[in-house]
């Protein structure tokens, strides 16, 4: 049982096609923090959940890392809010990091 | 049609030949046969002739006699020597007992395509044919030119799934027989592998038959999002704004030292006219990934050397991908346009739907790896692109010679920061820990010499820091824990892989348990395994809808083995390695928190 249970494991962790991690299993935990898993969340979340680690890079280099998850991120949210269209970069990478 | 030959034919031996001198001349051979028998053979030769395109039947200018015969081997259908066709007896009687108010009578349908199949080997040996040694038949088949070979092919095809008869992988003179005999008779043929139906139709003109319409959408079985299980995709090319060249940089290990050589499909977001805007569409964009399907506990230089893992196509969500190189490798990656217009786009998503439907090849790390599987799909799907010149079994060569050909637009580099804002770059995550770190011991005074030291730290003494800084450090220190985190889990994957190595070693049952586990996940690198039956090439719309039956299935079996595995792993790992790993999870935790308390706070 125990040599099921470990080759299953394995299975898990080291499938290419499959993130080759175990950040895909701990349920919790998986993206910078986030807990919502991506599964559940309609597309917009996707894309800003996403950007999470931009965001911090983002903020943290004071706007000098400037991803693409990030750039997607702060298109979704103008294109769909309009009080965002009216906030700098910097407001809206900190509203990505407060969700 | 069948009635016009008829009252064309002429008495005696020579059976049917039509009017026109272009028609072939297909005589029977009446020795032993009744006149029942003789006057079927005869309707049989109108009723193959009469599928012949035009210029197919001016081909077959030689008359050749069909003769029917008992003595052939079990299996074996036809054989053609010397203009002489014998085929099956049984063939007639079947033919003989078919009900002509049925269209698809199988038994018709053995005996038509028997003798097309026959009629296509004259054509193919005679002097106006040649048809299978056409080098362009042969990319599209499956016998590629071979690297460091001065241009020989390959002996073998390996495009053994969803294959309509595995006969056809024999040679290139029986592809050429079994295709045509598909080509003639089967209207979907041109769905189901419409770049050889566009071959054959510019070679020898259009079958007649009606014409189908086929769904332009391409059935593709991807990996699943959120790193498990699988998904069906209908990828419509027209859907698709471009394609890139996406390169994961080479790091020191031996088996990515030249690097990881990919191709991202530009896809635009439902509703978004395809175009440059859908650059940033990233959660819809596509990767394919020729990939040794094999799990990296294993490897072995030797078998990759020669050829012991199967090489297949994968498709990845973008997303997957980023995080797997940049997050988890810490290697970054370029993704480079390749100056494609949306036809080239579309052959290019029709040859990549073939090989990822049918292509079951071997991987080895010289002469067939990801390089040499990009190149051949660039090769096979666009013959304008002169792809000799660009041939290189290495990613970061076949790059360069993408570039020299013009191909590869690297001015997308021309701009770093523009680079990266588009997607054109996604950095290794560890380009940023040392400025990361900076930034978070300018505010608080942490105890470790530098970035690496930092990582390394039990987690348990960075957690007391974590939750002292403003925005700006914890939004630094978030990036560094969630690196630590993955630094964890990387040592208790290196963990459970010795302990594998050692408790598995002479136990045949875990690799045995692992292969079964492993059918599962096959589906990913080769759809073809979820649908067995009849079907061959591109799925079409009956067997789409068992297909995403099937998927869901195994999507649903994958993400329940997932569901307790996690614990299950920790449970192998020694108490010090499942407590640091623990204590990172919950730092991550915290830090998420906190960073989302003070980003919600108002700007100062």
């Amino acid at each position: 049982m125990k040599r099921l249970l470990l080759a299953a494991a394995l299975l898990a962790c080291t499938a290419p096609a499959w993130a080759g991690s175990f950040a895909g299993t701990t349920g919790g935990a998986t993206s910078a923090g986030t807990s919502a898993s991506s599964g559940s969340s309609s597309g917009d979340d996707k894309v800003v959940l996403a950007a999470r680690d931009d965001a911090a890079l983002f903020v943290a280099s004071d706007g000098a890392i400037r991803g693409a998850r990030l750039e997607a991120a702060l298109r979704q949210l103008r294109e769909h809010d309009a009080a965002a269209r009216g906030a700098s970069d910097l407001d809206l990478a900190r509203a990505i990091l407060a969700r | 049609m069948r009635g016009r030959f008829r009252a064309l034919c002429l008495s005696g031996l020579l059976a049917c030949a039509a009017a026109a001198a272009a028609q072939p001349r297909v005589a029977v051979d009446g020795e032993g046969l009744s006149p029942a028998e003789l006057a079927a053979s005869r309707d049989l030769v109108a009723a193959a002739t009469s599928r012949l395109p035009p210029r197919l039947a001016a081909g077959l200018d030689r008359e050749v006699v069909l003769r029917w015969r008992d003595d052939l081997p079990e299996r074996v259908h036809g054989r053609t020597r010397n203009g002489r066709i014998g085929l099956d007896r049984r063939l007639l009687a079947g033919w003989m007992a078919r009900d002509r108010a049925d269209d698809h009578d199988p038994r018709a349908r053995a005996a038509l395509a028997a003798l097309l199949h026959e009629l296509a080997h004259v054509l193919d040996r005679s002097p106006a044919g040649g048809l299978s040694r056409d080098p362009r038949l042969l990319d599209l088949a499956g016998w590629p030119v071979r690297p460091l070979r001065l241009g020989l092919r390959t002996g073998r095809n390996d495009f053994r799934d969803r294959s309509p008869d595995p006969y056809e992988l024999a040679s290139p003179a029986e592809f050429l027989a079994v295709n045509l005999e598909h080509f003639l008779l089967d209207p979907a043929y041109a769905c189901r592998r419409p770049a050889l139906h566009r071959h054959f139709v510019a070679r020898l003109g259009a079958p007649r038959l009606p014409e189908v319409d086929c769904d332009d959408a391409l059935p593709l079985v991807a990996a699943g999002e959120a790193g498990a299980g699988l998904q069906l995709l209908a990828l419509d090319p027209a859907r698709v704004a471009g394609v890139d060249y996406l390169l994961a940089e080479p790091d020191a290990s031996p088996m990515s030292r030249w690097g990881h050589g990919m191709l991202r499909l530009v896809v635009c977001a439902p509703g978004r006219a395809p175009g440059p805007d859908c650059r940033l569409d990233l959660e819809h964009h596509l990767v394919l990934s020729f990939r040794a399907f094999v799990d990296d506990l294993q490897v072995s230089n030797w078998r990759g050397l020669t050829g012991g893992y199967p090489s297949r196509l994968f498709v990845l969500p973008l997303a997957q991908v980023v995080d797997e190189y940049t997050r988890i490798e810490l290697r970054g990656l370029r993704s480079v346009p390749l100056r494609l217009g949306p036809d080239q786009v579309a052959r290019l998503l029709e040859r990549a739907a073939r090989v990822h439907w049918s292509y079951d090849g071997r991987y080895r790390f010289v002469t067939s790896n990801c390089a040499v599987e990009a190149w051949k799909l660039l090769n096979d799907a666009l013959p304008g692109l002169d792809g000799q010149r660009m041939r290189s079994i290495t990613p970061t060569g076949l790059l360069r010679r993408l570039e020299r050909a013009g191909i590869a637009d690297a001015s997308v580099f021309g701009d770093e920061a523009e680079a990266l804002r588009l997607g054109h770059r996604f950095d290794s995550l560890a380009r940023h820990f040392g400025q990361m770190y900076a930034v978070a011991s300018a505010e608080l005074a942490l105890p470790a010499r530098n970035a690496d030291a930092w990582l390394r730290l039990d987690p348990a003494v960075r957690g007391e820091w974590l939750v002292r800084g403003g925005l700006r450090a914890t939004a630094a220190l978030l990036v560094l824990e969630e690196a630590a985190l993955r630094q964890e889990q990387a040592r208790a994957r290196e963990t459970l892989r010795r302990r594998y190595r050692r408790d598995g070693e002479g136990d045949g049952t875990v690799e045995a348990l692992l292969q079964a586990l492993w059918s599962d996940g096959a589906g990913a690198g080769r759809p073809a395994v979820l649908l067995p039956g009849p079907g061959y090439g591109l799925p079409q719309e009956a067997e789409r809808e068992l297909l995403a039956t099937r998927v869901a299935e195994v999507d649903a079996r994958l993400r329940a083995a997932h569901a307790g595995l996690y614990e299950t792993a920790l449970a192998w790992l020694p108490e010090r390695q499942r407590r640091r790993l623990r204590d990172a999870e919950g730092n991550l935790e915290r830090i998420g928190e906190r960073l989302r308390a003070l980003a919600a706070e108002a700007p100062d």
